[in-house]
Parts: C-alpha cells; sequence; structure tokens
C-alpha cells in the first residue's frame, strides 16, 4: 500500500515538474524528441490503430442493434454516446497503451539500467528535461489525433452498417447524427484523450525512470508496471469525466443528483 | 578563496583512516591523478559531479573549497567542468552528431550553426573520418570512436576542467596514440584549462 502511495506521488510530481518545464520544448534536443514522439505514436502507427478502432466500434454498433433491434434514432444515440464520447477516446487510450506506453518504459528502464540517463546527467541534462517532457506531450497530443481519426471511422463505419441493418438511409442517420451532436461531444471527448495519453505518458515515464533493480530482469517488471497502472488510471480518468460532465459514470448505472 | 586551495585544479581529501588516497591536482595543463581503486574513483567522480564531496571529505575544484559553496555557487562551478567516462557516455538511440550536439542544443543553442565546423575539424585533428563517424550510432562503433566521440562533445563547451577516465582496454596502438593526444588538443582549444587522467583499477 505505501509502495502504492509513493509510486502515485511520484507520477504527481513528475506531472508538476513537466507542467513547469514545459517551455523547455523550445530546445533543439527537445524538440526533436518531440518530433519523433509524435511520428511514432501519431504518425507511423496511425493505420492500424485507426483500423482496428474502426472495427472495435463498427462490432458495437452490430451487436448493440442487434440486441435491441433498434431504429435509426436509437442507433444515433448510441453511436454518439457509446462510440464518440465513450469508445472512442478508450480504444484510442488503449492501443497508446499497447503499442507506445509498452515502448516508452521499455526505452527509459533500459537507459537507466545501463547508464544513459546517468549520463545525461553528467552532462549537466535533466532526464525529465529531456525524456520525459517531450513524450508527455507527444503522446497526450497523438492520442487526441487518433481519438479524432477513431471517432470519424467509428462514426462513419457505424453509420453505414446501420443503414444495411435497420429501416434508415445513411441520408437520414446521418441527419438525424447533426441534429443530436452537440460540440461539446466532440470536445469533451478530445480533452479526455490528451489527458488519457498525458496520464499514459506519465506513468510508464515515471516506471521507466524506477524500475525495481538494477539487472535486466528489471525492464519486463517496469513494463508490467507502466501498462497495467497506466491502464487503470485512464479508467478511472474516464470515470471521473464522464460524472463531471455528464453527472453521470458507468454508462448511467451512477447518476449525479443535481 | 584561501591561500591554499589558490591555483589547485582538483583537491580531494578523504578522512585519513578510510584508505584512500589524497589527490591534489595543480591549475593548467594535463595531469594524471594517480592509480586508484574502482571504489575510490566513482566516489571522486560523484563528488566532482555533484560539487558536493561525503562527510569529512574535502572537495576543492578550480581554486575553490565547495565545502561553503550555496546552491548557486555549485551550479556555476557545475558549469565549468566536464567529465569523460570510459566508454564515452554516449545514448544508444542517438547518432554520433546528435550525441555529440546534445548538450550543445541544451546549454547553448545559440552556437549550434557554427559548431559542424568545429566538429568535423576536431575529428580530422585526430584522425577520423567526419563522414563515416558522425552517422554511426553506438552500436556500430569501436570502443576508439565512442571514447573519441564522447571526447568531441566535451571539447566543444570548453571546459575549465576536464576529467577523464582512461580509455577502455582493446584499442589498437594507432587508437591508443590517438586518445594520447586528447589532452594536447584540448589545451590548444583552451589554453588555460585543466585536463586529469583517472586511472582506475577495476574491481573483479
Amino acid at each position: 500500500m505505501i509502495g502504492v502511495y509513493r509510486e502515485f506521488e511520484g507520477c504527481m510530481r513528475l506531472a508538476g515538474y513537466v507542467l513547469r518545464r514545459l517551455p523547455v520544448l523550445a530546445k533543439p534536443p527537445v524538440a526533436e524528441s518531440l518530433t519523433r514522439q509524435i511520428y511514432f505514436t501519431g504518425a507511423s502507427a496511425t493505420a492500424g490503430i485507426v483500423l482496428r478502432g474502426a472495427f472495435i466500434g463498427t462490432l458495437i454498433i452490430a451487436y448493440v442493434i442487434d440486441v435491441l433491434e433498434a431504429d435509426a434514432a436509437l442507433a444515433v444515440k448510441i453511436l454518439i454516446w457509446v462510440v464518440l464520447r465513450e469508445v472512442g477516446p478508450l480504444i484510442a487510450a488503449v492501443l497508446v497503451i499497447q503499442r507506445s506506453g509498452t515502448a516508452i518504459t521499455t526505452e527509459l528502464a533500459l537507459m537507466h539500467i545501463s547508464g544513459e540517463v546517468a549520463s545525461l546527467r553528467q552532462m549537466r541534462v535533466d532526464p525529465r528535461d529531456y525524456l520525459v517532457v517531450p513524450r508527455v506531450v507527444g503522446v497526450a497530443l497523438s492520442t487526441a489525433a487518433l481519438t479524432v481519426y477513431v471517432q470519424v471511422i467509428a462514426v462513419g463505419g457505424g453509420m453505414l452498417l446501420s443503414s444495411l441493418t435497420i429501416d434508415a438511409s445513411l441520408g437520414e442517420l446521418t441527419g438525424e447524427f447533426f441534429a443530436l451532436a452537440s460540440p461539446v461531444d466532440f470536445v469533451y471527448s478530445v480533452i479526455k484523450s490528451f489527458l488519457f495519453g498525458a496520464a499514459i505518458a506519465l506513468v510508464c515515464c515515471y516506471h521507466g525512470l524506477h524500475p525495481p533493480g538494477t539487472s535486466i530482469n528489471a525492464v519486463p517488471k517496469a513494463a508490467i508496471n507502466g501498462v497495467t497502472q497506466s491502464t487503470l488510471l485512464v479508467l478511472l480518468l474516464n470515470v471521473v469525466f464522464a460524472y463531471l460532465v455528464f453527472g453521470q459514470a458507468f454508462f448511467g448505472l451512477v447518476t449525479a443528483k443535481l | 578563496m584561501s591561500a591554499d586551495t589558490q591555483g589547485v585544479a582538483l583537491g580531494y581529501e578523504p578522512p585519513a583512516d578510510g584508505g584512500e588516497r589524497r589527490v591534489w591536482i595543480p591549475l593548467g595543463g594535463s595531469h594524471s591523478a594517480g592509480a586508484m581503486s574502482e571504489s575510490q574513483g566513482k566516489r571522486l567522480v560523484s563528488a566532482v559531479l555533484e560539487v558536493r564531496p561525503e562527510p569529512e571529505t574535502r572537495l576543492v575544484l578550480l581554486g575553490v573549497d565547495v565545502d561553503g559553496l550555496r546552491h548557486a555557487g555549485r551550479a556555476a562551478l557545475r558549469d565549468r567542468i566536464a567529465f569523460l567516462p570510459a566508454d564515452g557516455g554516449l545514448l544508444s538511440n542517438l547518432n554520433a552528431w546528435e550525441n555529440i550536439v546534445l548538450p550543445m542544443g541544451f546549454h547553448h543553442p545559440g552556437r549550434l550553426p557554427g559548431v559542424a565546423a568545429q566538429v568535423k575539424g576536431l575529428l580530422e585533428e585526430l584522425g577520423a573520418d567526419p563522414e563515416d563517424l558522425l552517422a554511426k550510432l553506438p552500436e556500430r562503433m569501436t570502443a576508439f570512436e565512442k571514447k573519441l566521440t564522447g571526447y568531441v562533445r566535451i571539447a566543444l563547451e570548453n571546459p575549465d576542467l576536464v576529467l577523464a577516465e582512461e580509455a577502455q582496454p582493446g584499442l589498437d596502438s594507432g587508437e591508443r596514440a590517438a586518445a594520447a593526444r586528447f589532452p594536447a588538443v584540448y589545451l590548444e582549444r583552451c589554453p588555460g584549462g585543466t585536463f586529469v587522467q583517472l586511472e582506475v583499477a577495476r574491481e573483479r
């Protein structure tokens, strides 16, 4: 329990440090590191992540329509409530954890064990400035961008599928979608996924820089800690966000008394 | 600056009963700190890089007894010191050029535009082919190329004091000769500087 508290405190301190040190992004090596992180998380993974996200999003719509025997209005509401607000950001976050979270933790833990983090200190470079700040900002921006891609393709795929399975045309569904969806839904999901990305990178960087030992065995342990804790944090943030913004959590099972 | 520290580049006085040797090196020129155990070498390097000795140990850097210094004074002193590890201290995911300019990009980004010519000149002076070396990742470098890359990185910063671990074994005679020229090349660039070689006996 004390260990969990210390890790939480460490991540919070790291978050505070990143916020204070954002101006360091203007330094050439950090700016280059940020560009690499955005390329790795947001660009090179786009096709795979968006395709998987779209597949999962479309599958959810297909199941829900089948089980609930939905009409056009209900199908669109499900698209907005489930895919746009919740599943889109969550799918993007889970895929970022799988791909970038593991890579970040493993890379930083290896750098720590091989003495490269100490080399940075010997150069009078704070490892948090060079290794953590660009990764947190890069993963946060990339997760927000990936969420938008996933939403567009999943909602588009969902509407296409709905038009084939229920008695409504694609035009009717699109009209219904634009009538029901509000900018709040979009802004909410983008801000939420930005925070998901920042949380994932912070937790993974923290565990990468604090592996549980100095042998090579510590690397997979650090990666497991990073992945499991960032997944839990994303789910927790999702619940808190849903409750704060819409007054409900767990898809409406918990509702705020406003 | 007291009388006994004036003119001292590196002074390290461990407790008398600890079995460690005293290091007292004058300002200017190239010097050897003498043979020392790996543990003492680590403690000495750590004390110099943190500008903070262990308890009951005295540390003098560039004529200043660091014991009485505040944080700002320590930071200012640290900015004048560079350390060259035996393996060059490179980051494995950056090529030689990126490794060389990393600290300069942090501490003196305004000097980056003119640095390419300096790097090329230094490498050619030490017998390396810049075109070949600068694009290499550390995993493809020889032990000497790693050390050379680390050396160029610190030489560009023109530090007042360089603390260099002796090169790792396995260098051929040509590479040893080139590594032996590191202090002279540094002193040409920084005539008032001090280059200190650490001879550390590795513990098995």
